[in-house]
């Protein structure tokens, strides 16, 4: 049983129980997970009872919508007695006192964490290199990134480590390593999912997203995560309703896609190749393709690295080894307390991104970066908003190139942010974006295709992505390319 | 490249000590980000247009109420160093001479 929606079939027809499922996962955990790095913590004797006690409730299956279903969670998001290192040594040995929302609604619908996955340090980076527990390996290919920063949920996922995870999206931590790795993973609208229970990197931009096998798994999870939570006061009061029973709400013959030519620069040839391919299958089969301008999605890269690292030099100012985290000692007064618990604590990138941020907001540097990067995603925004008047959603490939060799960009910054360029801009004006594999390249890597929806329409892109996924037909996993 | 007088004001408002190692990559990786994010200065922008990040249905205001914490040992436990269910932080204040 390789999805969701199967294992749920699975347990309908009493063909096996979560106590059985649990055992399989934790034995293939265990034995594998030595060798991709997916995981940083397996509280085993939690999972096993977890899993028995839904061995009792077989019989309210009906009302548990992801009974029995193992799911992993990145580890910046709290889950009660578990860690959340957020991939940081600031943060080693801390122990979540309480659970994020969207863990809480994952167990109130039945599912079992199963454990907490590596990611980029405080959710900052693309290729998993900057976590302080070391380097995740791509199931496709162990010599190369699993993409980031949510790569450790990526690659559990495309290893068959569990069924389904939750990464965070801030700009594109979820959609490129969902590509590079060949699974579907969706970043809701900005104020769709709640943020309570989550290690704050961007405030204005981070959102939790799910990761899983095909379009109907990633639509049952975020259906039961979603929704207002009075704990986080950006959550939208908007109903979420159904995802998986709208699937064919839209078909491609009734569906415009909209492509922004002059955004599709520097792009790996194979991955266009694959790109077009996938326009020209959902062309045959109805769908209207129309040129769009997204004239300002070429300064997203810049507009992004102006706006997150000022906001995560805010949010990680909370890490002073005062309260929790790490402390240096022998201090000798509160500055060296402060600076030294933080310059042996954070690493390399996070220490960039913070003083990224504290130059973008210095006095004489703030209206020239901080307030024009904000007028940007003002532009860039209302881009999206006149390109949405002429199609029902915009394509892009996810990624500009398939998985890359462990330590090929981490010499130069803007190699390694120029990943994330079709990602980006989709933070920063807040839309829903989803991630489907649409082909492999010439060394048999995943490429994925992106489909950007209007703001709080997840049903739809949902929907096209699924009619896409019918099209393309299965598509191989990992390690049986 | 930024000098190395730029990069440790930069760090000593960041509140992070830097080794010497440090300081001089960060001249470069920090300098060659900060080039790149000139591309902005090309843009002709209109003043004012601020974006809301937040949804316009999110109620902005809740009920201002105290409530009690359940687990207190729990967050005191992931402190660097705790005693009697407190904080406990080194002496830093000088004596007074």
């Amino acid at each position: 049983m390789n999805t969701i929606q199967e294992l749920l079939e699975g347990y309908k027809k009493k063909a096996t129980q979560p106590s059985t499922v649990a055992g399989d996962f934790l034995d293939r955990i265990e034995s594998t997970n030595p060798k991709f790095n997916a995981y940083l913590e397996v509280l085993k004797e939690k999972v096993i009872a977890r899993a028995k006690e839904l061995d009792g409730c077989a019989g309210q299956m009906e009302n548990l919508p992801l009974y029995g279903i193992p799911i992993a969670i990145k580890d910046n998001i709290l889950v009660k007695g578990w860690s959340a290192t957020a991939g940081s040594k600031i943060l080693e040995g801390y122990r979540s006192p309480y659970t994020a929302t969207t863990v809480e609604r994952l167990e109130a619908a039945g599912a079992i964490v199963i454990g907490k996955t590596n990611c980029d340090e405080f959710a900052m980076g693309s290729s998993n290199e900057s976590s302080a527990y070391g380097v995740v390996k791509n199931p496709w290919d162990e010599t190369r990134v699993p993409g980031g920063s949510s790569g450790g949920s990526a690659a559990a996922v495309a290893a068959n480590l569990c069924l389904g995870a939750l990464g965070t999206d801030t700009g594109g931590s979820i959609r490129q390593p969902a590509s590079l790795c060949g699974i579907v993973g969706m970043k809701p609208s900005y104020g769709r999912v709640s943020r309570f229970g989550v290690v704050a990197y961007a405030s204005s931009l981070d959102q939790v997203g799910p990761f899983g096998n095909c379009v109907w798994d990633n639509a049952r999870l975020l259906e039961v995560m979603a929704g207002f939570d009075p704990r986080d006061a950006t959550t939208s009061q908007s109903t979420v309703g159904s995802y998986t029973g709208r699937l064919n709400s839209k078909t491609l013959n009734a569906t415009t896609i909209g492509v922004a030519r002059d955004w599709l620069e520097g792009v790996d040839p194979e991955v266009l190749k694959s790109f077009e391919a996938a326009l020209a299958t959902m062309k045959a089969a109805g769908a209207k393709i129309v040129d769009v301008a997204i004239p300002h999605a070429r300064y997203g890269l810049s507009t992004y690295y102006i706006l997150a690292p000022s906001e995560a030099s805010s949010n990680l100012a909370r890490y002073d080894g005062v309260h929790y985290g790490h402390r240096a000692k022998g201090v000798d007064s509160v500055e060296s307390l402060y600076s030294r618990s933080r310059g042996e604590g954070f690493g390399k990138e996070v220490k960039l991104r913070i003083m990224l941020g504290t130059y973008a907001l210095s006095a004489g540097y703030f209206d020239a970066f901080y307030t024009r990067a904000n007028q940007v995603r003002a532009l860039l925004k209302k881009d999206f908003e006149d390109g949405f008047q002429k199609c029902d959603t915009i394509a892009v490939p996810t990624s500009p190139c398939t998985a890359f060799r462990i330590g090929e960009k981490v010499d130069d910054p803007i190699t390694m942010y120029l990943s994330d360029v079709f990602t980006l801009p989709v933070n920063l004006a807040g839309l829903p974006g989803i991630s489907i594999p649409c082909g492999l390249d010439d060394k048999k890597l995943p490429i994925g295709l992106q489909l950007i929806g209007r703001s709080y329409d997840e049903a739809s892109l949902f929907s096209i992505a699924h009619q896409f996924e019918k099209l393309r037909g299965h598509f191989p996993r990992a390690g049986a390319k | 490249m930024l000098t190395r007088q730029e990069v440790l004001k930069i760090a000593q408002l960041a509140r992070l000590s830097l080794t010497d190692a440090e300081v001089a990559e960060y001249q470069k990786r920090l300098g060659r980000v900060i080039e790149y994010m000139k591309d902005l200065d090309s843009l002709s922008l209109p003043k004012g247009a601020f974006v809301r990040h937040v949804p316009l249905d999110a109620p902005r205001f809740r009920e201002d109420e105290a409530r009690q914490w359940p687990d207190r040992e729990a967050i005191v436990a992931n402190a660097p160093l705790a005693e009697e269910n407190q904080f406990l932080l080194p002496t830093v204040l000088e004596k007074e001479t």
